[in-house]
């Protein structure tokens, strides 16, 4: 068994009288790409806000490796090693492709730090590799606000990559997607296998077929199911869960 | 994008050159007047780093602006003759005496309650210092507690405009101490050694476009370092930036600051050309106004914003003073920023870089863009596999 990336640990929040996230226990071993599903509602992206430092937990722990991240500040979690590409793809989107990636491969965060110009041999050769695998190579020099919404979310996971996190949480990476979009995006979420422990949200069950390994499913804020996608959907609490709307393949 | 910005130096080396020579067509009277423009140009510059480059609609520059003048001017108060015959062996401001309860002493120290803050003023250096410190610091703490508490947008420009009104307000309020609506007057000339800068002279004009050609390149510079382009994608979407692990509160701060001082910088020459420092420099208006230049001259190139505030200047100057439109100048100068924005919604920067594109691109049409046909080939090969 690998060592653990992610440990969460009865981590909760409510918002008012609802308990969005409700003891929510869970570890992700290092390099392991984990889906996350469940309906709407579920507390897929609170859990992921809890992560990232976006939503303050009410009780509960998270580590990262072996350091406790819980409740800190954005900046600081992603510093720590955590990047997060959020449901409606965020880019810098007056920047060009290339001008993003360079914002990403700035390792210090110091504004004195960054007074310099330019960026080393080896951070650019780095922009160029990520440019080839998201595919964007002849689109470098075109501002972000111009492209595509699938090229517009391949450029995220670009700067995900360029960020170079040891957890990369992926909040619907394939929403609005074509059938061809999608399976450039498994590509892709493919090649960053193995240098990243991934946990990814995800509702389209053939994208899940593509990518997944484990699967934790939420329902109402609690931990529901966990294990491979076989097991998952023969499981009895997941298949009672979702009756009344669609079955879940 | 190398070559876009080799474009882009050539124009400020256009506008250094332009700005060095002009003195050679001039009279002493436009002189003057042009160095005016040029201060108002180093305004232009801040309000395009700040707006255009941070996102940061600051609706009081006029506050730093305000600051740096009374710094410099207090000194130059003191160092006036006017200062320096009033009964006393040490300087002290006319309006000061004037005001003075009877039987006051008549010392720099204790004419009124407050006017010992004027005695380190006595070194017209203190005041130069004293000049980019204060607005410094000003900026420093507002932004710390502005941008390190999240607060964005339209709820900035509120903060600030409220704050050069109530500084405005402060000022003018302290009449004992800073002459109130008067503002100060009656100021000596700026004095590096021996030499005074007279400020309808050659050598005020030159130190006044050599210091707005340092700031202009110094600006560019900056915004084309790494810290520029972080500054840039805050501006564009501050969450992804916070989660890419940058610190945006820090960034918005530096710039912030930066343009805090060159207002502060600009404030101090305007002393010097005009000879007078006055609260209407932090009326609401004149702040609105510097946006105004920097939206026609294109928020989003320095260059542009600076061009553009010395470029309204000129047309206000000119078509002020034109016969036939001294009823009418104000609604002439108002179609003009009406046409920019309905038409050029960049300003003219913005317009100067679109017509730079095009030209390239049609240079380019020439050569065969071989990037287009391996991409091509890669899709016929992607469609048969």
């Amino acid at each position: 068994m690998a060592a653990t990336a992610l440990t969460i640990n009865g981590l909760e929040v409510s918002f008012g009288s609802v308990k969005a996230v409700n003891n929510v226990t869970m570890t992700i071993a290092e390099g392991e790409l984990r889906v996350l599903l469940g309906a709407n509602g579920a507390g897929k992206t609170t859990l992921m806000d809890l992560i990232s430092g976006r939503t303050h937990s009410t009780s509960g722990h998270i580590h990262l490796h072996d350091t406790e991240i819980t409740n800190w500040q954005e900046h600081r979690i992603a510093r720590a090693g955590i990047g997060r590409k959020f449901q409606i793809p965020s880019v810098f989107r007056e920047l060009t492709v290339r001008q993003n990636f360079e914002v990403a491969s700035c390792r210090n965060p110091s504004v004195f730090a960054n007074l310099g110009f330019g960026f080393s041999r080896h951070a650019l050769a780095r922009i160029e590799e990520v440019l080839a695998i998201v595919d964007l190579r002849d689109k470098a020099d075109v501002t972000a606000a111009y492209l595509s919404h699938g090229q517009t979310q391949w450029l995220e996971l670009g700067l995900l990559m360029l960020q170079d996190p040891k957890v990369i949480l992926l909040d619907e990476p394939t929403a609005g997607m074509t059938a061809a979009e999608t399976r450039k995006t498994a590509t892709i979420i493919n090649s960053m296998r193995g240098r990243h422990t991934l946990l990814v949200v995800e509702h389209d069950m053939a994208f899940v077929r593509e990518i997944a390994e484990r699967i934790t499913v939420l329902h109402l804020g609690e931990v529901l199911a966990e294990g491979d996608i076989a097991s998952i959907e023969t499981d009895q609490a997941v298949r009672r869960a979702y009756l009344g709307s669609r079955s879940i393949s | 994008m190398a070559s876009r910005q080799r474009y882009d130096f050539l124009l400020y080396g256009i506008f250094v050159a332009a700005i060095l020579v002009a003195p050679l067509m001039l009279d002493e009277f436009w002189l003057n007047r042009i160095a005016k423009y040029l201060v108002f140009g180093m305004l232009g510059v801040a309000v395009a780093l700040s707006w255009g480059y941070a996102g940061i609609l600051n609706l009081g520059q006029g506050l730093f602006f305000g600051a740096g003048a009374y710094m410099l001017a207090m000194s130059l108060k003191l160092a006036s003759p006017t200062s320096l015959q009033q009964g006393s062996d040490k300087p002290v401001p006319d309006f000061m005496l004037w005001n003075a309860e009877p039987g006051a002493l008549t010392q720099l120290c204790c004419i009124n309650k407050g006017s010992f803050i004027w005695l380190p003023f006595q070194s017209q250096w203190f005041g130069v210092a004293m000049g980019i410190v204060l607005p410094v610091a000003i900026a420093t703490i507002t932004g710390m507690i502005v941008f390190r508490n999240r607060i964005s947008g339209v709820f900035v420009s509120i903060i600030t405009l409220a704050l050069v009104l109530l500084i405005r307000l402060l000022v003018i309020d302290a009449q004992p101490l800073t002459n109130g609506f008067n503002g100060l007057t009656d100021l000596a000339w700026l004095t590096i050694g021996a030499f005074q800068f007279d400020p309808y002279s050659r050598a005020t004009y030159y130190l006044v476009a050599i210091a707005l050609s340092l700031v202009l390149v110094g600006a560019r510079l900056l915004v084309s370092t790494r810290a520029g382009l972080i500054l840039q994608a805050t501006r564009d979407d501050e969450t992804r930036a916070r989660y890419l692990g940058l610190d945006v509160p820090s960034y918005q701060i530096f710039f912030f600051v930066v343009s805090a001082a060159i207002c502060g910088f600009a404030g101090m020459l305007y002393v010097m050309v005009s000879e007078f420092a006055s609260p209407t420099f932090m009326d609401l208006s004149f702040s609105i106004t510097m946006v105004v230049w920097a939206a026609v001259g294109g928020r989003s190139s320095i260059l542009g914003a600076c061009v553009g505030a010395i470029l309204i200047n000129m047309i206000e100057a000119k078509v002020s003073e034109t016969k036939a439109l001294v009823e009418v100048w104000k609604a002439v100068v108002g179609l003009i920023f009406v046409l920019v924005v309905l038409y050029l919604p960049r300003g003219l920067g913005g317009f100067a870089h679109d017509l730079l594109d095009r030209w390239r691109a049609r240079n380019a049409e020439v050569v065969p863009d071989e990037g287009l046909v391996v991409a091509e080939s890669r899709d016929a090969v992607a469609e048969r596999g």
